[in-house]
Formats: structure tokens, C-alpha cells, sequence
């Protein structure tokens, strides 16, 4: 070791707590030299010192105040809340269970590639119980407590005209005392549905009888469909099938048919024996089968006893798709058909991406269909408007909606009709497999247009918001 | 009060906290403690004295922060003991549900993982800002009208299905005290007297009448060291927030199961 270093080790070590280093040589300790010069000022310089140390008391909580601020900013990205509404309880929980992950799956994904940059979509979930009721009181604390701008929800009609009914018409007793009154919330729905309804604050997703219903009964009329006459329809009783049947037969009549026979069944009928005898004796060649929910595993299995498979007689279901097959025994539906405007069996990438993240997130044995896959580009829609209008002001994302927004969808491309707020889709025919999904055997062209109030059923009704709403006509009886 | 530090990493908080405690003892060092000795340097013994204070307050103030310590430890290992708890019995229901016929299995088998993917997801983020999650009862009560909608048909049903509505039960009450201890953390009082004690111990050590070099040293280690269980505390306390709380890895888990179910 140097001899230098050796000696002054031995001086400090000898000297533990007295030693004294040459200021000129080291810095740090000129300034503690200075600072102990300071020490040994007047009383005029410790008054100075307290004051000094008062300040820098202040000056740190206004300086964790700041830093406080920061952090939080820095973590918590601008929220946009978003409404949710779907029954989780109730029987129609299962069955919405599907549309909420589908809005929730679109809402991660939009997240997750920070499309919005600073902006985080916050899904708002709430439950209607499947009671309409329950969905009111629930729209309203969506839109009182939650502020949210957009509500993505229903499944039935009902359900449906009650929300829309609390968002135009507020229930005084449900009202939040702090309610904006002027604040008018969107309602995206993704349920094909009957048409017969216009509303500005609601965006349609789901396919109108003439996109759905009508092409199907062409088909069977068609050369192709095996010339079809004698049509019989059956439905649970409530709003959508009551409305399709009379628009389908209104439609029939523009082609000098008639149905053979119509009937209704409770929601929930676990008994079809009555109904399917009906039918056999009404010896039709074509059933159109608007049952909705579990009620089919009943109707099916009847019909298959009775009157026996599809090459027998055919089903074409409006409200069967490939989850309510999970639930139905092959040997009961295989060969029948249903129409919709989307299939899981879709050859197409973009298809293929979302069947895919839908079974990533909810499981393998999870499967897509056409409700699914409006409630999800319903969001994507929105999103996009969003990003147009650079607001979640409703009246800024209906102004962008207005000019009629295209969206390449898992099952093609489809576009916001500025004028009744639904949208441009294409029709497809899908036969029932044994493992439970859809051969496509048809499909149309290129989309059809949405006509919420088709002539030959509301004659005198139309709407177009970019030209004065809705127009009414003569009122119509549904019989 | 102070739930901001839990958003910033384990290590930097450390070094945070310690940097600003040791700051603060040497800024009163250079800026205090001479005030201090214009009252205290003239008696010889002081040294002796402030020594013997400090030694007696310092075994109150160790004992203050060792004990909270051990309890925010405690808590810290409860809350995970309920939440393994609450795992388990989730997986034991797994089981016990994916036993049963078609189509409820497949409906029940749904429910739950709906549910887990919940908690995962949007109860877990929810707890770490300390926000006590509530979707999941929701979930909960769809899963239960799945459950009582069974009607065993065979004696092997109804053992197996009284067993998967113990299970739930089980699991409800293990769930809520998991969301009772959200919010479970030391009170503001404590903290502030852990505080205040930290700024006295601090402030004896000013009065010391020694070299200003031994003064920076002896005090930075003493203030230091007060940082880092002041730190170790706060990281333990509020068990569900910062990086060093609690994770979902258990109910990850489990999700991960009832995907391929």
C-alpha cells in the first residue's frame, strides 16, 4: 500500500471522531466547513434559518400535494363510462349472458390497442333481471348516477320499448334528484327484431324482417327451396312474433298465399304436443318456427315424434342460432334451417379473429352467433363515431352515426342507415348440422336496406331522420 | 389518506421514503440543530442526557413500530389465508358442479367461470384501488338460480348436489370476508403517531452537541432506518393495494381450469 494512504488511515484511526480535512482539497467538505461557519452566526441568521425551515415544511406538502397529482394522473387514463344492460338473473340470463360478453369482449379489445390513446372505455354492468321493470329503474341509474352517454343492452321487445320509454319519458319516482333531464343517452340494440318502431336516441343492430324473415320465405317460395306454398307459423306470444307473423302474412299476400294456420304459446311452454298436432293437420310444407328460448327443446322434440325430421316437413327458425343448438339434441333439429344474417360458420378471417378471441376469453367450448355478433360491432360502432366526433356527447356520436358509418364485421361489411338508424346487412340461410352449426346455403348478393316499416304492412309509415323523423300512417291492427 | 404512494413501485417507494426521511434529518441538522444548541450547549453533560432520552424513547418508538409491523404483517397473512381459502372452495365447486348432467353442467360450468373471470379481471384492479367490488354477487345469484333450478333424479344426484350447495355456502361467506378486508388497513391516528414519533426521534438526535460530519452520519442512519419500517409498514398495510399485495394468481388459476372445463 502507499505509504501516503498508510499514514493518513493511521491518523484517523487513532483519531476516530476528530478528524479534520483540508477544505481547499475536498469540496463536499468545504461546504460542510462553510455550513459550520454558518452555525456559529448571529440570532439574526437562526430567526432566518427557522424561517427558512418553515418554508421548506410548506413547500413539501404543497410539493406531495403536486407529486400526489402526478401520480395520480399518471395512472389514471381518461374514463369514458359506458352502460351495459342485460339480464344476468332471471331466465333470460343465460341467453344475455352471450350479448354482455360480446360488448365486453369488443370494450377489452378497444382498450387493449389504445385506438382511443388516452381515453379507457369503463364498462358500466347492470342487471335487468329479465323484467322490464327492473331494466327501466336500471337505465335510469345508468344514466342519472352512472352518467353514461351510451347504453349497449335488451334482448326482448319488451325490454326494449320499456327502456326506450325511461329514456324519452322518465318515471318520476325512479329519478335521481340530481338528473340532467337534457342529457338524452343512446340505446344500441342488438336483437334482430320485428321493425314497427323509430326512435332517434336508438341505433338497430340486429337484422328487420325484411333482412331476415322475408328472404328466407323467398327462398322456399323460390324454384330452389323446393316451390313452397302452405305455410304455417308458430311463435311464443309476445311482441316480436306476434308483429313478424302479421308483416309476413301481409307479405304473402303481395304473392296471392295465405298461411295454412298460426299459433302462440306462452313463454316458457314445455308441452307442444296440441301445437304440433295442429300443425300436421294444417299439412303444411314449410313451418316457420318463432319460438323463442327453451321452449324449442319442447317443440322440436315434438315435432320430430309426430310428424318427423326435415325431410318431412322443414322448420325454418328466426330465433334459433348456434347457442340455443348447444341446448338442442342434434337428432332432433339436424337438417332444419334458420335464418340469419350471420354464422359462426363464416369463411373469413375476420370471423375466424373473433370466434377466435370469444373462445380465448370465455372458453373453448364457447360459440358465436348472430346476436353476438351485433352487440360486438355494435360497440366497435360506436367507437369508431367516437373517435369522429372526438365526444361521447350523445347528439356528437348520432351526428356521425347520421352520415352512416361502414364497418368491416365478422360477418362482412355493414353500414349505419343515416335515415332509421339500422343497419345495411347481408341475409344468409343456414341448414343445421349434426354438430350443431350452419352449412350456409345462401346468401344474398350484397346487403339488403332496413326497412323498419316495410309498405305492404304499415302502408303510410316510413322514417327518415335526416329529413323529418318519422312519418305516420293510418294506425295498423296487428292480427 | 396516503394511497397515492401504492401506485409507485416497491423500490422506488423505498427509496423514496428513506431519501426523504434522512433529507429531513439533515436539513434540521444544518438548519435546527443550531438554534437547539443556543439552549442546550452550555451544560456539559448534555450529550449524556439527550442520550439517555433518546435510548428510553427509542424503546417506546421501536416497540410502537415493531408491533405495528407484526400486526400489518398478521393482516397481511390473514387476508391471504382468506383469500386461499376462498380459491379452494371455488375449485371444490368447480368440481363438484362440472359432476352434473346436461345442460345444467354446462350452464353452471358457464356461470362460474363468467363469474372468476370477474373477479380476475375487474374485482381484483377495483380492491387495489380500494374500492370494494359488488358485480360479483350478481354473478353469485345467476349462479345460484342455476344451482336450486336442479332437480336431482338419482340418489347420487341429490349427495352430490347437497355437497355443491355446501360448497357454495362456503364459498359465499369466504367471498365476503375477502371484501370485508378491502378496506382493512391501519387507522390514520396510528399513522400519525407513528409520524410524529419518527419527527421527536429525529429531533433528539438534533440536540446531540457533536461534529456536524458525525451529526450527517449518525443521524442519516438513524432516519434511514425509520424509512424503511415506516416503508415495510405502509407495504403491508392495505393488503389488496400496491405491488406488494395479494394477488388473484389463485383465482388465475382456477380460470385458467374452467376455460378447458
Amino acid at each position: 500500500m502507499h505509504p501516503h494512504l498508510m499514514n493518513a488511515i493511521k491518523r484517523i484511526a487513532s483519531k476516530p471522531f476528530e478528524v479534520r480535512f483540508s477544505a481547499s482539497k475536498i469540496p463536499t467538505m468545504k461546504l460542510i466547513t462553510t455550513m459550520k461557519s454558518l452555525t456559529e452566526v448571529t440570532l439574526k441568521f437562526r430567526l432566518v434559518a427557522i424561517g427558512v425551515l418553515g418554508a421548506f415544511s410548506l413547500g413539501c406538502d404543497s410539493l406531495r400535494s403536486d407529486f400526489e397529482k402526478i401520480v395520480s394522473d399518471q395512472k389514471k387514463p381518461k374514463v369514458v363510462k359506458v352502460g351495459v344492460l342485460h339480464s344476468q338473473t332471471g331466465t333470460l340470463g343465460m341467453s344475455e349472458m352471450s350479448l354482455r360478453h360480446a360488448e365486453m369482449l369488443a370494450i377489452e379489445e378497444i382498450n387493449a390497442s389504445g385506438e382511443l390513446g388516452e381515453v379507457k372505455l369503463d364498462p358500466v354492468v347492470r342487471d335487468g333481471r329479465s323484467r322490464s321493470d327492473i331494466f327501466r329503474r336500471r337505465v335510469r341509474d345508468l344514466i342519472d348516477r352512472e352518467k353514461v352517454d351510451v347504453v349497449f343492452g335488451c334482448w326482448t321487445s319488451a325490454d326494449r320499448k320499456a327502456v326506450i320509454d325511461e329514456m324519452e319519458n322518465p318515471t318520476a319516482i325512479y329519478l335521481d334528484k340530481k338528473a340532467d333531464l337534457s342529457k338524452q343517452p343512446l340505446l344500441f340494440y342488438p336483437l334482430q327484431y320485428e321493425g314497427n318502431e323509430a326512435s332517434r336516441q336508438v341505433f338497430y343492430f340486429g337484422s328487420t324482417p325484411n333482412q331476415q324473415i322475408l328472404p328466407a320465405i323467398d327462398w322456399f317460395l323460390s324454384e330452389q327451396g323446393g316451390s313452397k306454398k302452405r305455410i304455417f307459423l308458430i311463435g311464443s306470444d309476445y311482441i316480436y312474433p306476434r308483429t313478424a307473423s302479421y308483416i309476413v302474412k301481409k307479405y304473402l299476400a303481395t304473392k296471392n298465399l295465405e298461411v295454412v294456420g298460426e299459433s302462440y304459446a306462452p313463454i316458457g311452454q314445455r308441452d307442444f304436443d296440441a301445437y304440433v298436432s295442429t300443425i300436421r293437420d294444417s299439412k303444411p310444407d314449410l313451418v316457420v318456427n318463432m319460438i323463442n328460448g327453451d321452449s324449442n327443446i319442447a317443440f322440436f322434440r315434438a315435432m320430430k315424434s309426430t310428424i318427423g325430421d326435415a325431410n318431412s316437413l322443414p322448420i325454418l327458425s328466426t330465433s334459433v342460432a348456434e347457442d340455443e343448438l348447444r341446448r338442442l339434441p342434434p337428432e332432433y333439429t339436424t337438417g332444419h334451417y334458420a335464418a340469419w344474417s350471420y354464422f359462426q360458420s363464416i369463411p373469413s378471417e375476420a370471423n375466424s379473429r373473433f370466434v377466435g378471441n370469444v373462445k380465448r376469453e370465455f372458453g373453448y367450448d364457447r360459440v358465436t352467433d348472430d346476436p353476438m355478433e351485433a352487440a360486438y360491432l355494435q360497440v366497435y360502432i360506436w367507437k369508431e363515431a367516437f373517435k369522429r366526433a372526438k365526444s361521447s356527447d350523445p347528439l356528437k356520436i348520432r351526428a356521425e352515426l347520421e352520415k352512416g358509418i361502414e364497418f368491416d364485421a365478422p360477418g362482412g361489411k355493414v353500414k349505419v342507415d343515416p335515415k332509421t338508424h339500422h343497419l345495411f346487412k347481408r341475409f344468409r340461410l343456414g341448414q343445421i348440422r349434426a354438430d350443431r352449426q350452419f352449412d350456409i346455403i345462401y346468401e344474398s348478393q350484397d346487403w339488403i336496406a332496413p326497412e323498419p316499416f316495410p309498405s305492404f304492412a304499415f302502408p303510410g309509415w316510413s322514417c327518415d331522420w335526416t329529413q323529418g323523423g318519422l312519418q305516420k300512417g293510418p294506425p295498423v291492427k296487428l292480427d | 389518506m396516503f394511497y397515492w404512494i401504492y401506485d409507485i413501485p416497491s423500490a422506488t417507494l423505498a427509496v423514496i421514503i428513506t431519501g426523504a426521511f434522512v433529507l429531513f434529518s439533515w436539513l434540521g441538522t444544518f438548519f435546527v440543530r443550531p438554534i437547539l444548541r443556543t439552549f442546550l450547549r452550555k451544560r456539559s453533560d448534555i450529550n449524556d442526557l439527550i442520550g439517555y432520552m433518546l435510548s428510553c424513547f427509542g424503546v417506546f418508538y421501536g416497540l410502537l413500530l415493531g408491533l405495528l409491523a407484526v400486526a400489518a404483517y398478521q393482516n397481511f397473512s390473514e387476508v391471504e389465508t382468506i383469500v386461499s381459502k376462498e380459491a379452494s372452495t371455488l375449485s371444490a365447486l368447480v368440481r363438484d358442479v362440472a359432476a352434473y348432467p346436461e345442460p345444467e353442467r354446462t350452464n353452471l360450468i358457464w356461470n362460474l367461470r363468467d363469474y372468476t373471470r370477474n373477479v380476475v379481471k375487474y374485482a381484483w384492479p377495483a380492491q387495489r384501488q380500494g374500492i370494494v367490488p359488488e358485480e360479483g354477487n350478481i354473478r353469485m345469484v345467476a349462479f345460484h338460480e342455476q344451482l336450486i333450478d336442479f332437480e336431482p333424479k338419482t340418489k347420487s344426484q341429490e349427495i352430490l348436489h347437497a355437497e355443491a350447495l355446501r360448497q357454495f355456502n362456503d364459498y359465499l361467506e369466504a367471498r365476503r370476508m375477502r371484501l370485508f378486508s378491502v378496506t382493512t388497513s391501519i387507522p390514520a391516528v396510528m399513522w400519525t403517531v407513528v409520524l410524529i414519533g419518527a419527527l421527536m426521534n429525529i429531533a433528539l438526535v438534533w440536540m446531540f452537541d457533536m461534529k456536524i460530519l458525525n451529526h450527517l452520519y449518525l443521524g442519516g442512519f438513524l432516519a434511514a432506518f425509520m424509512g424503511l419500517m415506516i416503508f415495510l409498514i405502509a407495504s403491508l398495510d392495505n393488503p389488496f393495494r400496491g405491488e406488494l399485495s395479494i394477488s388473484p394468481a389463485p383465482f388465475e388459476d382456477i380460470l385458467k381450469h374452467l376455460m378447458e372445463e
